[in-house]
Parts: structure tokens; C-alpha cells; sequence
């Protein structure tokens, strides 16, 4: 296989090969390196140890340790610690949440954004996926799925200025307004939970999109035509049928967006204002503004996680007794 | 019924094309006008904004900075990746499932949380905030891609491959070498550019771990603050078009290595 493509990615004819060859030969053959496989390879057991123990811990130290580290100094009273200063257990960097109305707002206005923007990127997006699986031939589907792809490889911050001088006081939308004569003033679009809105929904619908998409092109044509052929309508045969069958789709699409639209921080700092402060600029607050409070910023981020976890959690488990429920 | 439907649809697809590309190209015509204040109408169009985007030395240095930092962490990334990869594709052990959802947490940890963890382990470890502490952040948060990419093409190499490799008397490191790491390339590659992308265009793991040099995204975002001029739509037309088109040529290319083997 592997020497079927060599000549055409231009690895050359065959004097290379054989030079390949014996390069992989040389080193088979040389005693140092069979030493060590020798002792490496001794038995499946030690062969699985070694293949196992770096990933192990990398994703133990890497992956799990910044998360546990942000955990354990959430329940400190300093960090970083000033030499001379005794570090503490405390509670209340989380009791400075509970008891204080004005981080409530932040948080919940959170997730009730999350919610809302993720609910219209899924209304705005579930079209588009079914127009692309159902009424687009394989090959366009290939290049118009890749058209709406190019947008998204644009970073975030190129994405929400660009939302920016679409809806300004001058923007396009205010400027086609006035030029319909339907407005005398421009409409304050900006710095608004709607502003917000626009600039997250833009952000996220790719991530919306992709599992809609897919879930949508594995559901086999016939079935569509089963229940046409047995009288049902379109609207059931898309409330009966497509729906109940691409709900795994959904579920994961809304998971993605929910996850990373709560984690914004630029958009909702260049897009939104004093009225839509979300928890990510509270919490980023702690780190930047107050400058000795990371314990309290460490506490804040653990609880907006374990809300979006449980928030999720309870999600897909009722998208799947859901699930369940239609298959009976 | 059935056509009626079908032209509806047409119209929700190309008007989410619009909307997709509305805003991109009203920020790149922006950046033609002649007028230090953003906004319509545009009555006189220069090419001053494009021309003097390099002028400010700030520009290029933080251009150079981010695609330093976006190569050493994809570097990390697809051999952390592909690494784990080859551990959990087509193999049963206990803890697999625990080592899967430890591998793709990075990617579902949302941003700002995951910038803040990130930021107190650095401090934790003794890096300093910087281009290394950077380099790292980004390199974490992409090896759940990296793996789940590898993975499933790892998952359509036939097995007999490999055992016929061995019955020929490879030892398993070259089994995999002249094998199995050929065959990954289209999927290396392709999420080596991905990697690439998210890391260039990161900007919130790079705001809280950068030190005194900006990354292009953090640049933007500072001088957003301070006011928005058409000389950032000239900076952010060449972020865009820089990155969309790497992009495009990347899904082009993995497609067509895709389709070869």
C-alpha cells in the first residue's frame, strides 16, 4: 500500500526505494536498536505498558491537572502566594458568590444566553443541514458544505468586528433601513443582548451545523418514502420520522454550542454593554482588574463549569429518554 | 408539495450564505474608505488602509509571534495526538473510557474556564506568562482534535496490513513506521492545518497567558478597544484571508489524499 503511493507523492523511482529499503534493513539489523526492542517487546503486557504510559500521563497531568489545580486553589485564601504568607483552606471564595446578589445576574444571564443563542442557532441551522443531506446531490453537497466552511476558519475576534460595522449606528443594516425609508434614526442594535446574540450565533453555528449535517446524511432516503407511501404528510413524516431520528444530532450540536458559547469572552466584551455583563467578564475580572483575587476568579469559573456540566448532563438525558421513549 | 419545499429550502440555504458572508465582505470594503470613522456610506475609497498595515511595526512582529506559537503547538499536538490515538483506536482495556474522556475534555471545557485553569497551572508549574505558557495552552486544547481526527482514520486501516507486515518479520516500531504512520498522513495532515487555524485565531487562552507581546487576535482585540478604524479592517482582511485561504487549500488537499489511498 504504502509503496503504491510512494512514486506519486514524488518520493521518487526505485533507486530511492532501494535506498528506503535498506535504510529500514539497516536499522532492523542493528544491534543497539534490536536490543531495545528486544527488551520493549519482551511480552504484549510490557509492549501495552509502554505504548500506554506517556498518553497517561499527559492527559493526567495535562489535561485533568489544570482543571484540579483551578479546583484545589478555589479553596484557598492565596494564590499566587506572596512569600511570607501562610496559604489557607477557605470556603469563602464560594460563599462570596452565594452571598452576593450582583454575581447571581452575571451567571444566570449567562446561561440563559447560552440557551437562547443555542436554541436559534439550531432553528437557523437545522434547514440548512436538511437542505444540504436531503435536496443536494453528492457532489454539490461536498462544495456547498465547504462554501459555508471558509466563514468559520476566520478567528474570532476578525468575526465579531465584522458584526460590529454590520450593525453600528452607521452599519450596513442601519444604512439599508434608512435608505427603505423605514426608519427616520438608526435602531441602537449595538451593545445589546441582541448585538450578542448576532455576533454568538455567528460564532457558533458551524459547530451547530456539522453534527445536524451528519446525522442528517446517515438517515437513509427510503424511510421518508415508507411514510410517504403510507399517507402520511410531509410535516409528520418530518415530526415522526426525521426528527425522533436525528435527535442525536441535536443533542451534540446543542451540547457543543452551549459549552462554547459560555465560555465567550471578547465577543460579549466588544459586542455586548453595561446591561448584558456575562460570568466570563466577571470572572476574567478577577484576574485582570482586582489583581489579588485569583482564589475568588478560581471559585466563580468551578461553579460556571459544574453548572454547564450538570446543565448538559441533564440535557442529554433528556434527549435520550426522549429517544427511548420514541422507539416504543 | 414536494418541489415547493425543495425551492424554500434553496432560499433558507443561500440566504444563510449571505449571512455568513455579509458581514466578512462589508468588513473588507471597509477597509477602502477614505475616512478615519467607520461606517456607510462610503463616499470616496482609498488603498491607504492596505498599504500602511505593515507600517506599524506592531503588526507584523505580533503576525510573526502568532504563527511561531500556532506551528510549535501543532507540533506538540499532532504527536501527543496521534500518540493517544494509536492507544485507544481498535483496543479494549480497562480505563479506555476514562482515558477517551480525558483526552477530549480540553475541547469541552469552555473557553474563558479553560484560559483561567490554564493561567493558575502555568503559575502553578512556573511558567511565566509568555510565549511558551501560550505555546502550551494551545497545544492542550488541540489534542482532543488531533486525536479524534487520527482515530477514525486509524480505524479504517485494515488490520491484515499490519499482520502481514509482521509476519514478514517487522518488529512493531517499524510495523508502524512503514504501515500504519503512512497511512495516518491525510488525517495528520489534515489536522495539523486545523490546529494551525485554532491556534492562530485563538484569542482567549493567548489574552490570558500572553506576556507583554501580543498574538495577532489579542492585537486586534486592543486596538478594538481603543476605537475602531479602517486600519484594522486592513489588519483583519489579512488575518482573513491568510486563514481562509490555508483553510480552503487544506480541505482540498486532504480530500484528494483521501481519495488516492
Amino acid at each position: 500500500m504504502s509503496d503504491e503511493v510512494a512514486p506519486r507523492t514524488g518520493r521518487g523511482p526505485d533507486t530511492s526505494e532501494r535506498k528506503h529499503l535498506t535504510f529500514w534493513g539497516a536499522l532492523s539489523g542493528w544491534k543497539p536498536y534490536r536490543l531495545i526492542i528486544g527488551i520493549a517487546t519482551a511480552s504484549p503486557r510490557r509492549q501495552f505498558l509502554i505504548l500506554a504510559a506517556f498518553p497517561l500521563l499527559w492527559v493526567l497531568t495535562q489535561h485533568l491537572g489544570p482543571m484540579l489545580q483551578m479546583l484545589r486553589v478555589s479553596f484557598t485564601d492565596a494564590y499566587p502566594v506572596a512569600p511570607g504568607v501562610e496559604q489557607h483552606f477557605t470556603l469563602d471564595n464560594y460563599a462570596r458568590f452565594f452571598g452576593d446578589y450582583i454575581f447571581w445576574q452575571p451567571f444566570f444571564r449567562t446561561l440563559t444566553f447560552a440557551s437562547v443563542f443555542t436554541f436559534c442557532t439550531l432553528i437557523l441551522t437545522y434547514p440548512v443541514a436538511y437542505f444540504l443531506a436531503r435536496h443536494v446531490s453528492r457532489k454539490n453537497q461536498m462544495l456547498m458544505l465547504l462554501l459555508l466552511l471558509i466563514p468559520f476558519w476566520v478567528g474570532e475576534i476578525v468575526r465579531t468586528y465584522a458584526i460590529m460595522i454590520l450593525l453600528g449606528n452607521t452599519g450596513a443594516v442601519n444604512q439599508l433601513l434608512k435608505w427603505l425609508s423605514l426608519i427616520d434614526r438608526p435602531i441602537p442594535f449595538m451593545y445589546t443582548s441582541f448585538s450578542m446574540g448576532v455576533g454568538i450565533v455567528y460564532l457558533t453555528a458551524l459547530y451547530m451545523l456539522l453534527p445536524l449535517y451528519s446525522a442528517l446524511e446517515k438517515l437513509p432516503r427510503s424511510y421518508n418514502e415508507a411514510a410517504a407511501d403510507l399517507g402520511a404528510s410531509a410535516w409528520t413524516r418530518f415530526r415522526r420520522v426525521t426528527l425522533p431520528l436525528t435527535l442525536e444530532g441535536i443533542s451534540s450540536g446543542c451540547t457543543l454550542v452551549f459549552l462554547i458559547s459560555t465560555g465567550f469572552y471578547a465577543t460579549p466584551v466588544l459586542l455586548g454593554g453595561p446591561s448584558t455583563t456575562v460570568f466570563a467578564e466577571t470572572i476574567a475580572g478577577f484576574f485582570h482588574v482586582a489583581g489579588d483575587e485569583w482564589p475568588t476568579g478560581a471559585a466563580f469559573a468551578t461553579i460556571m463549569f459544574l453548572a454547564a456540566i450538570i446543565l448538559t448532563g441533564v440535557f442529554q438525558k433528556l434527549m435520550n429518554s426522549l429517544r427511548k421513549g420514541d422507539k416504543n | 408539495m414536494n418541489r415547493g419545499n425543495r425551492i424554500l429550502l434553496s432560499c433558507v440555504y443561500w440566504a444563510f450564505v449571505l449571512y455568513v458572508f455579509v458581514p466578512l465582505v462589508l468588513m473588507i470594503v471597509m477597509g477602502f474608505k477614505d475616512s478615519k470613522f467607520i461606517g456607510f456610506p462610503i463616499r470616496s475609497w482609498t488603498l491607504d488602509w492596505y498599504t500602511g498595515v505593515f507600517d506599524d511595526a506592531a503588526v507584523p512582529s505580533a503576525f510573526v509571534y502568532s504563527v511561531v506559537i500556532a506551528v510549535l503547538a501543532t507540533i506538540i499536538s499532532v504527536f501527543v495526538g496521534t500518540w493517544i490515538a494509536v492507544l485507544l483506536e481498535g483496543r479494549k482495556f480497562l480505563g479506555r473510557t476514562a482515558i477517551f474522556g480525558l483526552t477530549v475534555l480540553p475541547a469541552l471545557v469552555p473557553g474563558i474556564i479553560s484560559a483561567i485553569a490554564f493561567r493558575i497551572y502555568a503559575r502553578w508549574l512556573g511558567i511565566e506568562p509568555g510565549m511558551g505558557a501560550i505555546v502550551w495552552a494551545h497545544a492542550v486544547h488541540n489534542v482532543p482534535f488531533v486525536a479524534l481526527v487520527v482515530m477514525a482514520r486509524l480505524s479504517t486501516l485494515p488490520k491484515s496490513q499490519i499482520e502481514a507486515a509482521r509476519d514478514l518479520g517487522a518488529d512493531p516500531i517499524i510495523a508502524f513506521l512503514r504501515i500504519t504512520l503512512p497511512y495516518l498522513v491525510p488525517a495528520i495532515l489534515g489536522a495539523s492545518i486545523f490546529c494551525l487555524l485554532l491556534s492562530f485565531d485563538d484569542f482567549v487562552r493567548s489574552f490570558f497567558l500572553g506576556g507583554y507581546d501580543p498574538t495577532l487576535p489579542v492585537l486586534i482585540f486592543a486596538k478594538l478597544r481603543s476605537g475602531m478604524s479602517p486600519e484594522i479592517n486592513a489588519i483583519a482582511t489579512i488575518a482573513l484571508i491568510l486563514t481562509a485561504a490555508i483553510g480552503i487549500w487544506a480541505e482540498r488537499f486532504t480530500r484528494r489524499m483521501n481519495k488516492e489511498s
